[in-house]
C-alpha cells in the first residue's frame, strides 16, 4: 500500500528543510542591526561586564564558528541561555509549550466540531434563506482580525459582563503542582474557552465550507435522488457518503490547522496575557533576546513542519487513489 | 477575460459586493485629501490645551483620539495604507507565484525539481512569527508585510499554476506551437499564460485579504512603523490608549469594521471566481 | 523619503550654487536633525511631547523630525553609538526611580560626571571640571547640610549650562481596592508612591480577604538575590531578601536588619546585627552570612551587577557581639544608601555552595537556577509561573511580620487587560500602571470603592542633547532650545496634568536636596529666538544659520 522508505525519505527531507530555516533564522538574528545586548541597558553596567557578556554569550566568535555551535548545540537540543532569564531557552520552551498546544488543540476541535455540523447543515439548506444569509457571516468571521474580536470579547465578556476570567491560565494564587496537574484542572479550563473562543471562530469557516462543498457535491450524485425517491433517510445517506467525502479534505486542513494556528496564536496570546511560545516570541524579539526568539521560532517552525508531514502522510493512509510514489 | 469578469458579475452577488466595496475604498483612497477633515497625524489643541479624547463633533466626525489627533481623517487616510498593503501583496503573490508556477510546469527537470523544494521551504516558515522576525531585521515598515507574503505565500499558487501548466503543456495547440517553431518564450507567454491568469487573480485576491489582516495584527503587536496611518495602527493605538477603559467605541470599531469589509470584498471576489473556474460546487 | 530626496536636492543646490550668489556669507546653515524617542505603544506622554517639541523648535527655524523607534535600536544608537561622527542629536530619555536613587549622589555623579562621558551613564557628554569637582565634593560630605549646598550648586550649575532639557518629573499612579484593604493604610514613601515594602508590611486587609494581589506590565526575568534585570525584578528581591539598612518612608537609610550603626570615623562603619533573626528554612542569620553576602559581589565576575556597589569596601571584621565593621577605601556619603541599603542579605550555607560550584565554569551567579529562595525577609518565596504569576507568602517569624498573608503578582502585559482585572477585583493593588491618568481617574470614581494615591516620582523625563556635536557644544543653543519648551504645555498637553514640572535631576520628592525654586524659570518662543539672536544666530529662508565663522565639523 505504501512505500516504507518513501517515508523515511520524506522524513529525511523534513529535516533537511527544518535545517535550512534554522540556519536562515540563524543568520536573520545575527546579522540584525544594532548590538545583541542593548537589552541590558539601564543597569549599571560596566564596560568589563559588557566584554563578559559577549564572551558568556559566544558573541565573540566568528560568524562561522557561532553557526557550527549554533548547530551542534540544537541538534543535542541546547538552544543556549536566554540573554534577559539567563535561563536556557529549551527550559522556557517547555514550560511555555503545553499552554500553547492545549490552546490550539482545543480551539480547533470547537472550530472542527461546529464547522463540520454547521457545514452539513448550511448544504441541506441550499438556496434557501438561511444559507444567503450564513454563507456571507461566516466568511465574515474569517474577516475579522483576531485581536479585535478578542478586543471586543474581552470588553464584553469579562469587563462587562463579568462571565469569564481576562487573561492569564489561573486567577491569583491558585498554584499548579506540575504541568499535569494544571492540565488536569477545571480552572485552567475555565480560563482556557474565552481565548479557544475567539481562535474557534476564526478558525471554523475552513472546515464549514469544507464540509458544506462535500455535501454539496454528494447531495448532485444520482443515488441520492434514488433514495430519496424510494423514502428512505435521505439526510442519512447524504451525512454518510458526505462524511466519507469529506473525511480526508477536513482531516487533512486540521493537520495543517494545528501547525498554522500555532503560528497565528501569537496574537491572541498577546491579547488574553497566555503564557504561551507565542508570547514568549513577541517578548524576545522585542527585547532582542536572540537566543530565546530563535528557539521559540525553531519550535514553531518543527511543529509546522511536523504538521505538513503529518498532512501528508495522513494523505497517503486515507486516500486510496494516492499513492505516496506517484505523488512524489 | 472581459466575458468572464462579465460573467462573474452577472451570476455572482458575492463578486459585485466585493468589487463593489473595493471601488468604494479606492475612491475614499483616491480622494483621501479632498474628505479628510484634518492632518491625521497632526495633534490638535482646544482651547483648553490638547484636544485628547474629544467626543464626535462638527469639526471631529468621529472625535479625537488620546493624542489630540483626528479620528475620521485617520480612519480616511487608513485606506491608503489598506489599498497599497494589499494590492502590492496580490501583486506579489501573481506575479511570483505565475512565473514561478509557469517555469516550473513547463520545463520541469531540475528547475522545476529546485522551486518545489525552495517552495517546501517557503512554506516551512510559520507566517506570522516570520513577519514579526522580519519586521526587528528590517525595522518597522508596512513593507515587511508585502516582502512576507512575497517571500512565503508564492508556493500555494506556483504549485496550482504548476499543475495547470502541466495539463496545458500536452494540449494539442501547445505541440503545434512547439513544432511550429515558436520559442519557449512565445509558448508560455503568449499560449500558456493567458489560460492561467484567472488562477494568478485568484490568488491576487486572496493575498490581499491576508496583507491587510497580517499588517493589522503586526502592527498591534507593536511591530509597525509609528508614522503611518493604518488601521491597524489605529487599533494599536486605540488599544495601547485604552479605548476599551475610556469606552470610546468611536474610536476602534471602525477600523476594525474596514478591516472586516476590505478583507470579505477580497473573499467574495476570490469566491465568485472559485465558482467560475471550479464549477462543480456552482449551482 | 521624500522629504529627504528634497532635503539632499535642497543641499546639492545650496553647496552648488549659493557659493557663488552669496560669496561674502559664511553662516551655515543648521543641518536637519532627528528627535529621538519609543514608539508611541512604549510611552504614550513622552511620545506627544516629543511631537509637540519637535513642532515647536522647528518655529526657531530649525528642521526636526521625530524619530519613534523600538528600544533596542535607540538604545543602540543613543548609548553604544555616542561617540561616532554621525550620531544621535536630540533624543528623549527618562531616568525612573528606585529606592537607592533617593539619594542625590547616582544621579550627581553618574549622569554628568566627566568619567562616565565615554561609556557611562554621561551619554551627553557633559564636561565641566567645575562640576566634577562638585559631583566628587558630595560625595565624600558627610554632613547633610553642608551636603545639600553642594547639591543645590550643582544642579544651579546644570541649569546655568542647560546640560538637559528637562522636562517633568511623572505622578505616580496607584490604586487599591478598599473594601478590601482599610482605606489610608497604604504608606507612601518619597518619591516611590505608595508601592513599596512599608506598604506590603502595614496594609491592612479587611472584609475576609488575606491577599495583595499586584499586577506587572513587564515580564519578571529573574528571582535571584545577585540579579535584577529590571525594576520589576526588584519589587521582589527586595522582600524576600532583607537588607542591613532601608531607604524609610522619607527616603532616608534607616536601621532594618541591623539594629544600629556607628561611624567610627569617616572610613569605618560599625554595624549591629538584629538578634534573633532566622532565615527561611530556620537558620539563624549570623554575622558570618552579612561578611559573605557582602564579599560575594566582590568578584566581579561572579556577581556583576552588585560588585560596583562594594567596591568601596576595602574590608569587613567581624567583632563580635553581632558587629561587622566595614573599613571603607574612601569616605562616602552614599555608602548608607547604595550599598548597606542595597546590598541582599543571603545565607552562606545555602549560597555559599552554589557559588564555588559555578567558579570556572563560565557562568556567573546571575544564571542561578534555584530549586529554592532563601532569603530572611518578611515574605518568603512559594511559586512563579513564568509570564503569569509570582506566589510570596508572609514570613510570619520575621520582626516586622507584614498584615497580608500572601503577595501575589500577576504578569500581564498589556495595560488594558490589568486594568480590567483591577476592576474586576482579579487583582487588588494597581502596582504598575503606565496608562493614560484621565482613564484611571474616571474608574476610580466610577467604581466608588478605590483608592487612589499620586506622588511625585524621583525618575524625570527630559530631552537629552548630544554636547559632542555642534550646535549642542554651544550653551546659547542649548539654552535656546531648552527654554523653547514651554513646561506648562508639556505638563498639561503631554502629560495632561499627570506631572509636576522638572528643572533639575533631583525631584521635589526628595524636598531636603531638591534645590527651591529651580523649576521656576521663563520660557516662550521669543525668548528663544532672543538667546539665539544675541548668540550671533540669523534665520534665512525660514532656516537657523550659525553664527558667521561657526560650522558644523571644527
Amino acid at each position: 500500500m505504501f512505500d516504507f522508505w518513501s517515508i523515511v525519505r520524506r522524513f529525511l527531507y523534513m529535516l533537511f528543510v527544518l535545517w535550512i530555516v534554522a540556519t536562515i533564522i540563524f543568520f536573520m538574528f545575527r546579522l540584525m542591526p544594532g548590538s545583541p545586548l542593548t537589552a541590558f541597558i539601564g543597569t549599571t553596567f560596566t564596560d568589563e561586564q559588557h566584554d563578559l557578556l559577549v564572551k558568556r554569550f559566544g558573541l565573540d566568535k566568528s560568524l562561522f564558528e557561532q553557526y557550527t555551535l549554533f548547530i551542534v548545540n540544537t541538534l543535542k537540543g541546547d538552544f543556549g541561555l536566554s540573554f534577559t532569564y539567563n535561563k536556557p531557552v529549551i527550559n522556557m520552551i517547555i514550560e511555555a509549550l503545553p499552554n500553547s498546544i492545549i490552546l490550539t488543540l482545543f480551539s480547533l476541535v470547537i472550530a472542527y466540531i461546529f464547522g463540520v455540523i454547521a457545514g452539513a447543515y448550511l448544504a441541506w439548506k441550499r438556496a434557501t434563506f438561511i444559507e444567503g444569509f450564513s454563507i456571507p457571516i461566516v466568511l465574515t468571521t474569517r474577516s475579522a482580525p483576531e485581536f479585535w474580536l478578542g478586543m471586543i470579547a474581552l470588553a464584553f465578556f469579562s469587563f462587562q459582563l463579568d462571565i469569564f476570567p481576562s487573561g492569564g491560565t489561573s486567577a491569583a494564587g491558585v498554584i499548579y503542582e506540575t504541568t499535569l496537574s494544571k492540565l488536569t484542572s477545571l480552572h485552567f479550563y475555565y480560563h482556557l474557552i474565552l481565548p479557544s473562543l475567539v481562535l474557534a471562530l476564526y478558525l471554523q469557516g475552513l472546515p464549514l465550507l469544507l464540509m458544506r462543498s462535500n455535501m454539496l457535491e454528494v447531495m448532485q450524485e444520482d443515488f441520492v435522488t434514488m433514495s430519496k425517491m424510494k423514502g428512505l433517510s435521505s439526510w442519512r445517506i447524504v451525512i454518510y457518503h458526505a462524511a466519507r467525502n469529506a473525511l480526508l479534505p477536513v482531516a487533512t486542513a486540521f493537520t495543517l490547522g494545528v501547525g498554522f494556528a500555532f503560528g497565528g496564536n501569537v496574537v491572541i496570546e498577546t491579547v488574553f496575557s497566555w503564557p504561551g511560545l507565542g508570547r514568549l516570541l513577541v517578548f524576545a524579539v522585542s527585547s532582542s533576546d536572540y537566543p530565546l526568539a530563535q528557539g521559540a521560532f525553531i519550535f514553531l517552525t518543527a511543529i509546522l513542519i511536523l504538521m505538513n508531514f503529518l498532512a501528508d502522510l495522513l494523505y497517503l493512509f486515507l486516500d486510496p487513489r494516492v499513492s505516496y510514489k506517484t505523488k512524489n | 477575460m472581459i466575458a468572464e469578469i462579465y460573467k462573474i458579475f452577472k451570476e455572482n452577488n458575492y463578486a459585485t459586493i466585493g468589487v463593489c466595496i473595493y471601488l468604494f475604498f479606492i475612491l475614499v483612497a483616491i480622494f483621501a485629501d479632498l474628505i479628510a477633515t484634518n492632518d491625521p497625524l497632526r495633534i490638535n489643541f482646544s482651547s483648553s490645551g490638547l484636544a485628547r479624547n474629544l467626543p464626535p463633533s462638527w469639526e471631529y466626525f468621529l472625535g479625537t483620539t488620546s493624542n489630540g489627533r483626528d479620528i475620521f481623517s485617520q480612519l480616511i487616510y487608513g485606506s491608503r495604507n489598506a489599498l497599497a498593503v494589499g494590492l502590492s501583496a496580490a501583486l506579489a503573490v501573481a506575479i511570483l507565484g505565475t512565473i514561478v508556477g509557469l517555469i516550473s510546469g513547463f520545463y520541469g527537470g531540475w528547475i522545476d525539481n529546485l522551486i518545489m523544494r525552495l517552495a517546501d521551504i517557503a512554506l516551512g516558515l510559520p507566517f506570522l512569527p516570520f513577519v514579526i522576525v522580519l519586521a526587528a531585521f528590517l525595522g518597522p515598515s508596512s513593507w515587511n508585510v508585502v516582502i512576507a507574503i512575497g517571500l512565503l505565500l508564492w508556493p500555494n499558487a506556483g504549485r496550482i499554476i504548476r499543475s495547470q501548466v502541466l495539463t496545458l503543456r500536452e494540449r494539442g495547440y501547445i505541440e503545434s506551437a512547439k513544432v511550429s517553431g515558436c520559442s519557449n518564450f512565445r509558448i508560455i507567454f503568449l499560449h500558456i499564460a493567458p489560460n492561467i491568469l484567472p488562477l494568478s487573480f485568484l490568488y491576487g485576491s486572496i493575498a490581499i485579504g491576508w496583507a491587510i489582516l497580517t499588517e493589522a495584527s503586526v502592527s498591534f503587536l507593536g511591530f509597525g512603523p509609528s508614522d503611518v496611518i493604518s488601521w491597524g495602527y489605529m487599533l494599536q493605538d486605540a488599544y495601547s490608549s485604552q479605548a476599551l477603559s475610556l469606552g470610546a467605541y468611536i474610536w476602534f470599531i471602525p477600523p476594525g469594521i474596514c478591516i472586516v469589509l476590505m478583507v470579505v470584498a477580497g473573499f467574495f471576489i476570490s469566491r465568485g471566481y472559485e465558482e467560475i473556474l471550479f464549477p462543480k460546487i456552482k449551482k | 523619503m521624500r522629504k529627504k530626496l528634497i532635503a539632499i536636492f535642497a543641499g546639492l543646490i545650496s553647496s552648488l550654487i549659493l557659493p557663488f550668489l552669496v560669496s561674502s556669507a559664511s553662516a551655515e546653515e543648521v543641518r536637519s536633525m532627528k528627535l529621538w524617542a519609543r514608539e508611541q505603544a512604549a510611552g504614550p506622554a513622552p511620545h506627544t511631547a516629543a511631537l509637540i517639541i519637535a513642532q515647536t523648535l522647528n518655529e526657531l527655524g530649525l528642521d526636526i523630525t521625530v524619530n519613534a523607534v523600538p528600544w533596542p535600536q535607540m538604545a543602540d544608537q543613543v548609548w553604544y553609538k555616542r561617540l561616532d561622527e554621525d550620531t544621535w542629536d536630540l533624543t528623549m530619555w527618562q531616568m525612573v526611580s528606585r529606592p537607592e536613587r533617593s539619594d542625590p549622589d547616582e544621579f550627581t555623579y553618574n549622569l554628568f560626571h566627566s568619567s562616565t562621558a565615554e561609556k557611562g551613564y554621561n551619554f551627553i557628554g557633559y564636561v565641566s571640571s567645575a562640576y566634577d569637582e562638585l559631583a566628587e565634593k558630595q560625595r565624600v560630605t558627610m554632613d547633610p547640610d553642608a551636603r545639600k549646598q553642594i547639591v543645590d550648586q550643582a544642579q544651579q550649575l546644570l541649569a546655568d549650562d542647560a546640560a538637559n532639557a528637562y522636562l517633568v518629573h511623572p505622578l505616580l499612579n496607584f490604586a487599591y481596592d478598599n473594601t478590601q484593604f482599610k482605606d489610608g493604610s497604604a504608606i507612601e514613601q518619597a518619591g516611590l508612591g505608595i508601592k513599596n515594602i512599608w506598604t506590603y508590611l502595614n496594609i491592612e486587609p479587611i472584609n475576609g480577604n488575606n491577599d495583595l494581589v499586584a499586577q506587572s506590565l513587564d515580564e519578571i526575568q529573574a528571582i535571584n538575590p545577585f540579579f535584577i534585570s529590571g525594576g520589576t525584578d526588584s519589587w521582589i528581591t527586595e522582600i524576600v531578601w532583607d537588607r542591613l539598612l532601608r531607604i524609610g518612608p522619607n527616603g532616608t537609610p534607616q536601621p532594618w536588619a541591623a539594629e544600629s550603626f556607628n561611624w567610627v570615623n569617616e572610613q569605618t562603619i560599625d554595624v549591629t546585627l538584629r538578634s534573633g533573626m532566622s532565615w527561611h528554612d530556620g537558620q539563624p542569620v549570623t554575622t558570618e552570612d552579612v561578611i559573605f553576602s557582602f564579599e560575594a559581589p566582590m568578584d566581579a565576575e561572579m556577581v556583576p551587577m552588585y560588585s560596583p556597589f562594594v567596591k568601596n569596601i576595602d574590608s569587613m571584621e567581624d567583632m563580635g557581639n553581632n558587629v561587622v565593621r566595614f573599613n571603607l577605601k574612601s569616605s562616602n556619603a552614599a555608602f548608607l544608601t547604595s550599598t548597606l541599603a542595597k546590598i541582599n542579605l543571603v545565607p552562606k550555607h545555602y549560597y555559599g555552595p552554589i557559588i564555588d560550584s559555578l567558579k570556572g565554569t563560565g557562568n556567573n551567579a546571575e544564571t542561578i537556577i534555584e530549586e529554592k529562595r532563601i532569603g530572611s525577609g518578611p515574605f518568603k518565596f512559594v511559586d512563579w509561573r513564568q509570564r503569569e504569576q509570582v506566589i510570596l507568602e508572609a514570613n510570619s517569624g520575621h520582626f516586622n511580620p507584614p498584615k497580608i498573608n500572601r503577595w501575589i503578582m500577576k504578569e500581564i502585559p498589556n495595560v488594558e487587560a490589568a486594568l480590567g482585572m483591577f476592576r474586576k477585583g482579579e487583582v487588588n493593588f494597581l502596582t504598575d500602571y503606565k496608562g493614560d491618568p484621565a482613564v484611571l481617574a474616571n474608574i476610580v470614581e466610577e467604581d466608588g470603592d478605590i483608592t487612589l494615591v499620586k506622588s511625585v516620582d524621583v525618575g524625570f523625563q527630559y530631552m537629552a542633547m548630544n554636547h559632542r556635536r555642534a550646535p549642542f557644544d554651544d550653551v546659547n543653543f542649548r539654552r535656546a532650545v531648552s527654554l523653547a519648551i514651554d513646561r506648562d504645555v508639556m505638563v498639561n498637553a503631554a502629560w495632561a496634568g499627570n506631572a509636576v514640572k522638572a528643572g533639575s535631576h533631583i525631584s521635589p520628592a526628595l524636598s531636603f536636596y531638591h534645590k527651591d525654586g529651580i523649576t521656576e524659570f521663563e520660557t516662550g518662543i521669543d525668548l528663544a529666538k532672543k538667546i539665539l539672536e544675541d548668540a550671533g544666530y540669523t534665520v534665512k529662508n525660514g532656516r537657523l544659520h550659525y553664527p558667521e565663522g561657526v560650522s558644523e565639523k571644527h
